[in-house]
């Protein structure tokens, strides 16, 4: 009976403490969910300070994100006369469900800012050369994805917030040359916001988007493997492939008879050594759970102490004022309201300049960056490398310029638009006119 | 010595057609996912729209006041000076919201373009002026407004009488 209790015990608290290297392997070689892991990973892959891991926060955003809107799905309705209602119900009406929202909302504001976050790292560190550059153009693609999940996710409550971004998002396609008005009428379903343009932002939303980035992220991680793991180990295999390899002290010929020390020293080979790995079961997958978990919390008690935004019921007669997008779109707003260009008897309007041409430029800049960069090899694989220090100043530059503009549209823009310093009052602007 | 068996192809009597097959086999597999694809892709390009007509009416002329009236249904402004009449559109040129009448100047909540009482730009990213919308009087009596005909600034629908 004793025995039993006990066998019983070690049942229900076990816990994964393989007996062999083989067994470890195997435990990810041949499970479904875990084979895409190599079965060893270094050391260095797995340090807290090297990658943050900040693309496995993304991933488990994104992982949260796909749970909570497949369970909203049973709620939301997208109807331009129901869409508002069913969020209401979701605030009110249904057990939990406004945790459900709120989670959703916090999951995709953090995935924006993880996502980002985890681009900076990779750059800092200069981990996208060489062979991993096609997988940094992933990344990059992969960034754009959620962006654009973000701005389709924020219109279905079709709030005020949702119908005037639809409508500033659309007259931004407009101003594209040629095609920009078959753009638009194609994105709206015809020339004005109605529920055609709800259904398809809705299907882009909660299929299109969703599939092609589960898509490229899986991708993304099947590169990381094939292109060598993270770039944190390429220190390391230029270090194995420096150092001579410490032979057994043994007698050595020389052309002089017997000499005292080691032989021929001999290089090693490129590849890790053992004590450079670990097994990944159960050392990595620990942590991909603990990050997981982690994420899980976080953006679950973000759920539980704040509430998701929401305006008024889309209104096309009111414009809200000032209407502002969420801060993560805002630098675009300052840039499209500031980029207006006059020459002569010639405009080029914001919407053209600092609404397509900027960002786009920004977009392809970042994408060909592996190809512009000169930095040595030895610059890989290390934060800050002072090789790699003006490149690193220019990228920081960008960061800082998008975080004033971030700044000055949340905080200091007032009614019209206009910049009103804190500390000085700003006009009441009655809700309808 | 034997010969190598697993490169060996059978003799082709016309290499020549068997290679215009395959081009012809591999073709019709590529033209029948394009033509398949285009069909999907101008599925949706809509050939009805739902929409109010461009063309429509408003109130009578005598139930509007002087100076700037917004009519929130159809986003533009009518005016009155006197008897006379003109109609300038709400919408912004820059990205589309609806400007808010500030008793000298068109004010844009959105970015911050700002228009003269005609319509002209002072200020903003706006890059074109408001539009000025064809406006008649129906044989009812009532103004008559086409959003898809814009007028020369400076246009005026007489109403005398009629107001």
């Amino acid at each position: 009976m004793r025995e039993r209790m006990a066998k019983l015990w070690r049942a229900v608290t076990w816990t994964w403490s393989p007996e062999s290297e083989r067994e470890s392997s195997e435990a990810i070689v041949r499970n479904l969910w875990l084979h895409w892991f190599p079965a060893k990973i270094t050391r260095a892959a797995m340090s807290w300070n090297y990658s943050m891991w900040l693309g496995t926060a993304s991933a488990s955003l994104f992982l949260i994100l796909t749970i909570t809107g497949v369970m909203l799905m049973f709620f939301y309705v997208p109807s331009t006369e129901r869409a508002y209602g069913s969020i209401k119900d979701l605030e009110f009406a249904v057990s939990f469900g406004r945790i459900l929202r709120n989670q959703h909302r916090w999951a995709a504001e953090g995935m924006v800012a993880i996502v980002f976050l985890h681009m900076a790292r990779v750059f800092f560190t200069g981990a996208y050369r060489g062979q991993r550059a096609a997988n940094w153009v992933v990344g990059v693609l992969l960034l754009l994805l959620t962006l654009l999940l973000s701005f389709t996710g924020y219109l279905l409550p079709w709030d005020q917030l949702a119908f005037w971004a639809v409508t500033v998002g659309t007259n931004i396609a407009r101003e594209a040359p040629l095609v920009g008005g078959t753009i638009s009428f194609l994105l709206l379903g015809g020339n004005q916001i109605d529920q055609q343009t709800l259904l398809r932002f809705y299907v882009l939303h909660v299929f299109f988007l969703p599939l092609l980035l589960w898509i490229l992220f899986a991708y993304h991680m099947w590169r990381v493997r094939k292109d060598g793991g993270l770039a944190a180990v390429e220190p390391i295999r230029a270090e194995r492939t420096m150092r001579p390899k410490e032979m057994p002290a043994t007698k050595s010929y020389s052309m002089f008879g017997l000499t005292p020390g080691t032989s021929v020293q001999v290089m090693s080979s490129t590849d890790l050594e053992e004590q450079d790995l670990v097994t990944s079961s159960p050392n990595l997958t620990r942590r991909v759970m603990l990050v997981f978990l982690a994420v899980q919390n976080a953006t679950l008690l973000a759920a539980i102490l704040f509430n998701a935004p929401l305006e008024e019921a889309a209104n096309a007669a009111v414009t809200p004022n000032p209407a502002k997008a969420p801060w993560y779109f805002v630098w675009l707003q300052e840039l499209v309201a500031s980029t207006t260009v006059r020459i002569g008897p010639f405009t080029i309007s914001g919407g053209f300049l600092g609404g397509i041409l900027l960002p786009g430029f920004l977009l392809m800049v970042l994408a060909v960056w592996p190809w512009l960069d000169r930095s040595p090899k030895n610059a890989e694989g290390r934060w800050f490398a002072k090789t790699r220090r003006n490149q690193n100043a220019v990228f920081a530059a960008a960061i800082v310029a998008i975080v004033i503009l971030i700044i000055i549209g949340v905080f200091l823009r007032g009614p019209y638009w206009k910049i009103y310093l804190p500390g000085t009052p700003r006009p009441e602007m009655p809700k309808v006119f | 010595m034997s010969e190598p068996i697993h490169m060996k192809q059978p003799a082709v009597a016309d290499p020549e057609r068997r290679r215009i097959l395959r081009l012809l086999g591999k073709g019709s597999v590529v033209a029948a996912f394009i033509a398949q694809l285009g069909a999907a892709a101008r599925a949706f390009y809509p050939n009805i729209l739902y929409e109010p007509p461009t063309r429509f009416k408003l109130k009578r002329p005598g139930e509007y006041p002087p100076g700037f009236t917004f009519d929130p249904a159809h986003r533009l402004f009518v005016v009155r000076e006197q008897d006379d009449f003109h109609v300038i559109s709400a919408i912004c040129t820059h990205l589309g919201c609806t400007v808010q009448w500030r008793g000298a100047e068109f004010d844009c909540p959105c970015h911050g373009s700002r228009f003269k009482p005609d319509g002209q730009v002072i200020g903003g990213p706006a890059p074109r002026p408001l539009a000025w919308f064809d406006t008649e009087l129906s044989p009812d009596g009532f103004l008559e407004v086409d959003s898809a005909i814009d007028v020369k600034p400076g246009f005026r629908l007489a109403a005398k009488g009629k107001a």
